[in-house]
């Protein structure tokens, strides 16, 4: 059996109403914002699961992270000058939709959950040209660049980014994991990517490994 | 038109409809519902084809001439001087907001609100002229400008003479290259009109959670209009199937669950109407629909043809659509760009021995033929279904041909704005014959509502 808080198995169950009204309940009895955040991520991080086991999909998703905006807009002006203790990040990963495509729901649920498994994301959005990708690994110092699209005129430019990654001697430190609807191991050998990543757990996944 | 070229067509067309009907054909149809290749076979750019509508039939012309074996193609979809006309801003299209060689892409936009359902429901004339259009229109955005006043007339004559343009397309087709269109009239899932357009995929991922009811009323209250603007541009003829596109439905957008419940219901509806008033329907199962497919066994055998994409695995679907309805599909895009003609080849040798065994199976990529795929794995692809996926000699099959409607058949009640009978009171009655001065009243009526349903996605 589990043994969530209240706020946390009400979260997870994305019970609107009644997080709302948990979280309302602690600030009137001067709870310390930064504990209820933590409540809510605990939540998060669960439903985060539950989605890689396909228990929860899309809608749930989404839901959940538009709760925990609202939450956040309520809470964070009481934070003051609090630092949150952010728990350390377990790495840091470059992501962002390849040139000309402008798709981002895949790569978004990417990012939340690698997010959510605490790594560092650097979401460079979409359309995003090589040089870009390039710049970002170099700055960032990120072992791991994910390229996604949806769109399959973009195989080309999945290679270029790993060419360019290439060229600018970083092949060696810095993975390069695909993803999006048109990939599969055909695609990742044409473009000389490492990792092809077929659903968002995936993705995670690549990362542990990376990161491990 | 020429005797040979009647033959080819009726060939070509019997081939298709055979296949379609689970009937057995003379050899496995090769047919895409978007050949997206063809349209940049003959050299044009994207940008070139989407604007310049003297390319098609020089396009159309090339494709059918280097590649006679296809048996049905239809290419493009839009027409862009007709989307600047009134500022339609659910695309980015090729050499206006993209690159001129790169392939239109959808917009993703909340243009209903979460409150505006009611709106929808019950007066959609007035939530489409006061709402959506506003925010669809960047021409419109200002209703009773001037501005806004053109956006609607320059609007509704690109309408006409797309039609126009498209009419005579499928006609020089026909009677020049004896070659079939692979649909005819288009219409989208009732769940996806509120999915793309209206309310975006993060608006009805919210809906589903916080008024489910609201869009399960929205989907039921959408049919007759999807029905009737099907049909009204529909093949007058009954030869080629109504074409869905099937976005949000696939696998994991909804849970299996949410897809009984949300998606299925009224899309069943839809096209049991459609089926009913004697058409057939081409269903793109765009991604994975894999735990979804099953459920096209509740409609009449052999009236939906279901392309199955590549995300899809194809051998399941034989399985499970086998002796329902015929698939199409099963050659990986990717293969089409990035393979060689040899392993075009193997795949398809493996597709006609396993998939296409005994019909009910057209050959296809996932959905469409790429902008990228390289010539010779298209010619690879055709040989290789000439060599392995061959039937017989003939094609055993009555040509389906039909312009009449199923006795007893009568389309939903179609939407009128202004009733007759308060036209005719503002005559003060008429002179001569009544019946001929309503028909035509209600049928500009009638086109007025459904070219502005035209513009929801």
């Amino acid at each position: 059996m589990s043994n969530f808080t209240e706020l946390t198995q009400a979260f997870i169950n994305l019970d609107e109403e009644k997080v709302y009204g948990l979280v309302q309940k602690k600030i009137a009895a001067g709870e310390d914002p930064v504990g209820i955040i933590k409540e809510c991520n605990e939540g998060m991080t669960e439903i985060g699961k539950l989605f890689e086991q396909n228990e929860y999909f899309l809608s749930e998703l989404i839901m959940s992270g538009e709760i925990f905006k609202s939450i956040m807009a309520k809470l964070e002006p009481m934070l003051g000058d609090v630092q949150q203790e952010n728990e350390p990040s377990k790495g840091t990963v470059v992501i962002g939709t390849v040139k000309e495509d402008i798709h981002d729901i895949g790569k978004d649920i990417v990012v939340s959950m690698l997010r959510g498994t605490g790594y560092e994301v650097v979401d460079l959005g979409v359309d995003v040209p090589a040089d870009k990708f390039v710049a970002a690994a170099k700055e960032t110092g990120a072992k791991l660049v994910g390229l996604s699209c949806l769109l399959n005129f973009t195989f080309p430019e999945l290679k270029k980014v790993v060419d360019e990654l290439d060229a600018a001697g970083l092949r060696d430190t810095v993975k390069v994991a695909i993803g999006g609807a048109p990939c599969n191991e055909e695609v990742r050998k044409f473009a000389g990517a490492d990792y092809y990543a077929k659903d968002a757990a995936a993705a995670v996944s690549i990362c542990k490994e990376i990161y491990q | 038109m020429p005797e040979e070229t009647r033959k080819l067509y009726e060939e070509r067309l019997k081939r298709y409809q055979a296949a379609i009907a689970l009937a057995v054909p003379d050899r496995i149809p090769i047919s895409a519902g978007s050949n997206y290749f063809a349209e940049v076979y003959a050299g044009h750019t994207n940008q070139e084809f989407i604007y310049n509508s003297n390319a098609w039939s020089e396009a159309d012309a090339r494709f059918v001439h280097d590649f006679p074996e296809v048996d049905a193609f239809r290419s493009g979809r839009f027409w862009g001087p007709a989307h600047d006309a009134v500022g339609f801003n659910l695309y980015k299209l090729p050499g206006r907001d993209l690159p001129p060689r790169t392939q239109f892409q959808f917009v993703e936009g909340e243009r209903m609100k979460a409150d505006e359902y009611h709106l929808l429901i019950n007066n959609p004339v007035e939530f489409l002229f006061e709402r959506y259009l506003p925010r669809a229109f960047s021409d419109f955005q200002e209703p009773g400008s001037i501005r806004s006043f053109m956006a609607l007339i320059k609007g509704s004559t690109a309408s006409a003479m797309l039609g126009g343009l498209m009419k005579a397309r499928s006609q020089y087709m026909q009677t020049e290259l004896g070659m079939p269109q692979s649909m005819g009239g288009v219409f989208l899932a009732p769940f996806d009109y509120l999915a793309d357009g209206l309310r975006g995929l993060r608006g009805i991922m919210l809906d589903v959670r916080r008024q489910p009811d609201k869009v399960l009323e929205a989907c039921e209250a959408l049919i007759p209009d999807i029905v009737n603007a099907a049909l009204a541009i529909a093949d007058p003829l009954r030869r080629y199937p109504i074409f869905v596109p099937l976005h949000r439905g696939a696998y994991p957008f909804l849970a299996p669950k949410q897809f009984d419940e949300f998606y299925w219901p009224s899309l069943k509806k839809v096209m049991t109407m459609l089926i009913d008033a004697g058409y057939t329907i081409r269903a793109y199962l765009e991604g994975n629909w894999g735990p979804n497919w099953h459920h096209f066994r509740e409609l009449p055998k052999g009236k939906v043809l279901c392309d199955i994409d590549i995300q899809g695995n194809i051998f399941k679907a034989k399985e499970e659509l086998g002796g329902y309805q015929c698939i199409a599909g099963g050659v990986p895009d990717s293969t089409l760009i990035l393979g060689t003609p040899d392993e075009v080849r193997e795949r398809v040798k493996l597709l006609c021995e396993t998939v296409g065994k005994d019909g009910g199976f057209i050959i296809n990529g996932g959905c469409g033929i790429p902008y990228d795929s390289k010539p010779e794995n298209f010619r690879a692809m055709i040989n290789a279904t000439l060599e392995y996926g061959r039937y017989s000699d003939t094609t055993k099959f009555e040509l389906q041909i039909n312009p009449n409607q199923p006795a007893g058949w009568q389309p939903p009640k179609r939407r009128i704005v202004t009733p007759w009978e308060v036209k005719r009171k503002e005559l003060g009655g008429v002179m001569g014959d009544e019946e001929i001065i309503k028909q035509h009243w209600e049928m500009f009526e009638h086109m007025a509502f459904n070219w502005i349903f035209s513009w929801l996605w």
